[in-house]
């Protein structure tokens, strides 16, 4: 496979003009109308920011895409190869949001994953999150330096959009919970269930992902020759393998209809599911709300705290925190029990006169919108807690 | 914290086109407050609405755009689905299938759909769901008596808008004429005579 060159200028169709700042574009967020930052996609394929998708997540039931409101329980990675594209594409809106961002981040002191920025040092291979591409510790400032060649635009090439399995140029991508990109057909060939990811060996929970068109549709438009030649191939291949691959088209326009179901006080009762963990998800698969067993590390200091659902904990998951933890295989679990549905439940009706609220939709209940609901719970609940609410 | 800025790009792309789509924001009351935004939509064709314009309070909460916008006719409307005392809507999408992809764009069009098409089976106003269902051209002429009443400036309104944008410094004839081009819309009217 040739390295197809494409100019990156505001001429060329895929690429917005800069001076509309993100908004326009192919790569636009749907939650925030902004550009894309930090971008994670849904197993539906459809994109959204990290703390987009974050506030949009629901604190005690399913969550459901904004777009085609197909139902999901698990907040994937970020993917770093949409990342490290979209810091290509549009590096000075890229980094606009990067400080717009850590701004906010730093005023609710959560942070989402630092991801480095390896254009200058290394040749970009398939996003992902692996944990050695983590900044480890000072992490924040120095990426937010604005040197002239972290700013100039780079084009991209088809070295940029590689398949983490069969290293050639993706074609129709579909991306993991744990942010890898595959080729469709790469993906349908990898056996297992649940699927693994070939890149960092973590299990992808949940549906199987759909295509990622914001992502097909901007390499067909990138990369035109290459990206035909690519289909040929998978046509090619198809045909002879005679596999059949269930059309992603068709799941996707089926949920496009989709309904919330209206869910009542009552039905959580009745599924069974006082054994929800309000607000708190799993850092490793991204599980959200627990439900089951909660282990939460005693050692790591930050508020957002770092909790693990079952599987995670018995699999010894070698993922970092998704808010930038310090964690480290080092620090000690313990059970925790203390904000299942039926324990706050009880402790609304034991302390009648006063308020409990169960915190509002977002990962860890919303932490950058919702600090000040932290207290109420520490004076309730064990007051000894160090743990974010 | 309600995303301020998604709110202000909200309101310029909703009335970049508002020719075309027949829905405009603006602040409501001449204010600041971006939480607090007046919409207004214009009755769709071949209604009981047609010709008239509706204006409808939206009220932003700080989990905007996660929560849905509170939004009320202020115009009075016969209709099933909202109520003729107070405005409230019944439509889905503003209460539990609201979601955070849609927009105030995206939700005035809903309820211009709305107009067109009325959901009696799931009625706010069960007055009028009845009339609807049971004598449906009495309804038809009351909605569009109710149009004619409440929904097209009176004679006196168009006259303080005229002395309004008079005293702010256009010729009399110019508003006049531009009043009259954009529906007697004085925010329209205004903008269009800045522009």
């Amino acid at each position: 496979m040739a390295n197809g060159e494409v100019p990156n200028t505001a001429s060329s169709p895929a690429v917005a003009d800069p001076s509309e700042s993100g908004s326009g574009s192919r790569f636009e967020c749907c939650v925030c109308l902004d550009l894309l930052y930090k971008p994670v996609v849904l197993a539906c394929g459809h994109t959204s920011c990290f703390w987009c998708v974050n506030k949009a997540m629901h604190g005690f039931r399913a969550s459901y895409c904004p777009i085609c409101r197909q139902p999901y329980y698990h907040f994937p990675n970020i993917c770093q190869l949409l990342h490290y594209l979209l810091l290509k594409l549009e590096p000075e809106a890229y980094k606009r949001r990067e400080m717009e961002v850590f701004e906010e981040e730093k005023s609710a002191d959560i942070y989402s994953p630092q991801l480095v920025d390896q254009l200058c040092e290394k040749k970009l291979n398939s996003g992902g999150v692996g944990s050695s591409e983590y900044v480890d510790d000072s992490r924040h400032t120095e990426l937010l330096k604005l040197s002239p060649e972290k700013t100039m635009k780079r084009s991209i090439s088809v070295d940029d959009v590689l398949c983490s399995l069969c290293e050639v140029m993706i074609y129709k991508p579909m991306v993991l919970n744990c942010g890898h990109v595959y080729c469709e057909t790469c993906l349908y060939g990898l056996s297992g269930d649940p699927l693994q990811c070939q890149i960092c060996e973590s299990l992808h929970p949940g549906e199987f992902p759909n295509v990622c068109f914001d992502l097909h549709h901007f390499l067909e438009e990138a990369f035109p020759t290459e990206y035909a030649v690519r289909r040929e191939q998978v046509h090619l291949k198809k045909t002879q393998s005679l596999a059949v691959i269930p059309s992603a088209n068709a799941v996707q326009t089926q949920n496009l209809k989709a309904k919330i179901p209206s869910e009542t006080m009552d039905s959580w009762f009745t599924q069974d599911m006082h054994d929800i963990h309000v607000g708190v998800g799993c850092d490793s698969c991204g599980l959200y709300p627990i439900s089951g067993k909660r282990y939460r590390c005693k050692d790591c200091k930050e508020t957002v705290g770092f909790d693990l659902c079952e599987t995670c904990y018995n699999t010894t998951s070698k993922l970092p925190g998704r808010f930038n933890q310090e964690h480290t295989p080092e620090h000690k679990f313990e059970l925790d029990q203390s904000r299942t549905l039926a324990n706050i439940f009880l402790l609304q009706r034991t302390q009648a006169n006063t308020t409990v609220e169960i915190p509002p939709e977002g990962f860890e209940a919303d932490a950058l919108s919702v600090a000040d609901t932290e207290h109420d719970y520490r004076n309730h609940d064990d007051p000894g807690r160090d743990d974010f609410i | 914290m309600m995303d301020v800025s998604r709110v202000q790009k909200e309101l310029v792309e909703c009335n970049r086109d508002k020719a075309i789509s027949g829905v405009c924001i603006s602040l409501a009351d001449g204010g600041t407050d971006l939480s607090h935004l007046r919409g207004t939509i214009f009755g769709p064709v071949d209604t009981p609405y047609e010709g008239g314009i509706f204006a409808i309070d939206i009220r932003l909460t700080s989990g905007y755009p996660f929560e849905p916008p509170k939004m009320q006719f202020i115009t009075k409307v016969w209709h099933p689905n909202i109520s003729s005392q107070n405005g409230a809507i019944c439509l889905d999408i503003l209460k539990d299938q609201w979601s955070p992809a849609l927009t105030l764009k995206t939700a005035l069009l809903s309820l211009q759909a709305l107009l067109s098409a009325p959901a009696p089976d799931d009625p706010q106003d069960a007055v009028v769901a009845k009339q609807y269902l049971d004598e449906y051209p009495t309804f038809v002429s009351t909605a569009r008596y109710w149009t004619e009443a409440f929904a097209k400036g009176s004679s006196v309104s168009i006259e303080e808008k005229v002395q309004k944008l008079v005293d702010m410094g256009f010729p009399e004839d110019l508003v006049r004429s531009t009043l009259k081009s954009v529906n007697n819309d004085e925010n329209l009217a205004l903008e269009k005579l800045c522009s």
